[in-house]
């Protein structure tokens, strides 16, 4: 009898927590993952720009919004958001709002062609072994993320992102510098 | 000669090459790369390994847990430093003392609570044992099988 009525409990607090757990799981956006370099120091680096004009670290960004986004040309997706971000380039490109290109998993002439052809005006390098797109955690490209003034990953947007997704970003992150 | 002394020595046999293959060796830098990316989930894959898997990030990722091996980085180092990026999600196996571990101990729990469960059932159903004739019950039935007898003559 006792033991019937822990079984019949024990199933409906199993089946509650089911419930409980899958209820918070899609509840989340799945572009919006939060792996573990949310919330930390973004991983430093020196990358070389695209077009062979020099180097680019990331320290040298300190007290900056940076926008990051891992790119390539044989990402379809990647050519899909790039209107989206010409737009939110040219909307900050006078701000403390730096945008920065990370091209992914392909060769410097492909990377510097593609971004010539679509107009990035931004500035764009070469991440030629995957260092640092293995640093930040990337599944793939396109991928985006939100660093502080601070210099920590504030977020992060896996696949294509839409303006006001980018731009709901960028002023968190503003408003939380100005205070 | 005798079939006994030949299956004696093969289980000999046996049990020096398992002695052997077991011995304490030296691990060499390959087979340490081998460990790491065998416990490492390819990003870009649908559950394989990054030894397993032919693709370019799982390439790039060999070539870092390499470099690392070469600069005297341990094991737990080299999978801290992917989990600082990934998560627990970048191991096949999700490490035990984790929220993750819930997957080993939630089998382990429902097994243990199923038996409970048999074993309960299992009692519960067990009939008593009927209980034998009394001494004047016994008595009873020897004066009637008696009296009956007598009846039939």
């Amino acid at each position: 009898m006792i033991l019937g009525r822990v079984v019949r409990v024990a199933v409906v607090v199993a089946i509650l927590g089911l419930v409980v757990t899958l209820a918070l799981a899609f509840r989340r956006d799945p572009h919006d993952i939060r792996t573990g370099t949310i919330g930390k120091p973004a991983p430093g680096f020196t990358l070389e720009r695209l077009d062979g004009s020099g180097t680019v670290a990331l320290a040298d960004l300190s007290g900056k919004v940076v926008v990051m986004n891992f790119f390539a040309s044989w990402c379809l997706p990647c050519t899909q958001e790039n209107p989206t971000l010409v737009r939110v380039y040219e909307r900050y490109r006078a701000s403390d709002v730096v945008m920065l290109g990370v091209n992914y998993q392909e060769s410097r002439d492909n990377g510097l062609a593609y971004v010539r052809r679509m107009g990035m005006g931004w500035t764009t390098v070469a991440d030629d072994d995957g260092r640092v797109a293995l640093s930040y955690g990337v599944f793939g490209p396109p991928e985006t993320f939100f660093i502080g003034p601070d210099g920590v990953i504030a977020g992060r947007h896996i696949g294509p992102i839409d303006e006001a997704t980018l731009v709901t970003a960028i002023e968190t992150l503003r408003a939380r510098a100005v205070r | 000669m005798n079939g006994r002394v030949v299956i004696a020595i093969a289980l000999l046999a046996l049990a020096a090459a398992l002695v052997f293959a077991a011995r304490p060796h030296d691990v060499t830098a390959d087979e340490r790369i081998d460990q790491i990316t065998t416990e490492l989930r390819c990003p870009v894959c649908q559950g394989l390994s990054v030894k397993d898997s032919t693709s370019e990030t799982a390439r790039q990722m060999r070539d870092l847990v390499a470099q690392r091996v070469r600069e005297g980085k341990s094991n737990a180092d080299i999978e801290a430093e992917f989990r600082a990026a990934y998560g627990d999600w970048i191991f096949l196996s999700p490490p035990v003392a984790s929220w993750s571990g819930l997957v080993w101990l939630v089998p382990i729990a429902a097994l243990g609570a199923g038996l409970v469960l048999v074993t309960g059932r299992l009692r519960s159903t067990d009939t008593p044992q009927a209980a034998g004739p009394s001494a004047s019950e016994v008595a009873a039935l020897r004066e009637r099988v008696a009296r009956e007898e007598a009846a039939e003559g």
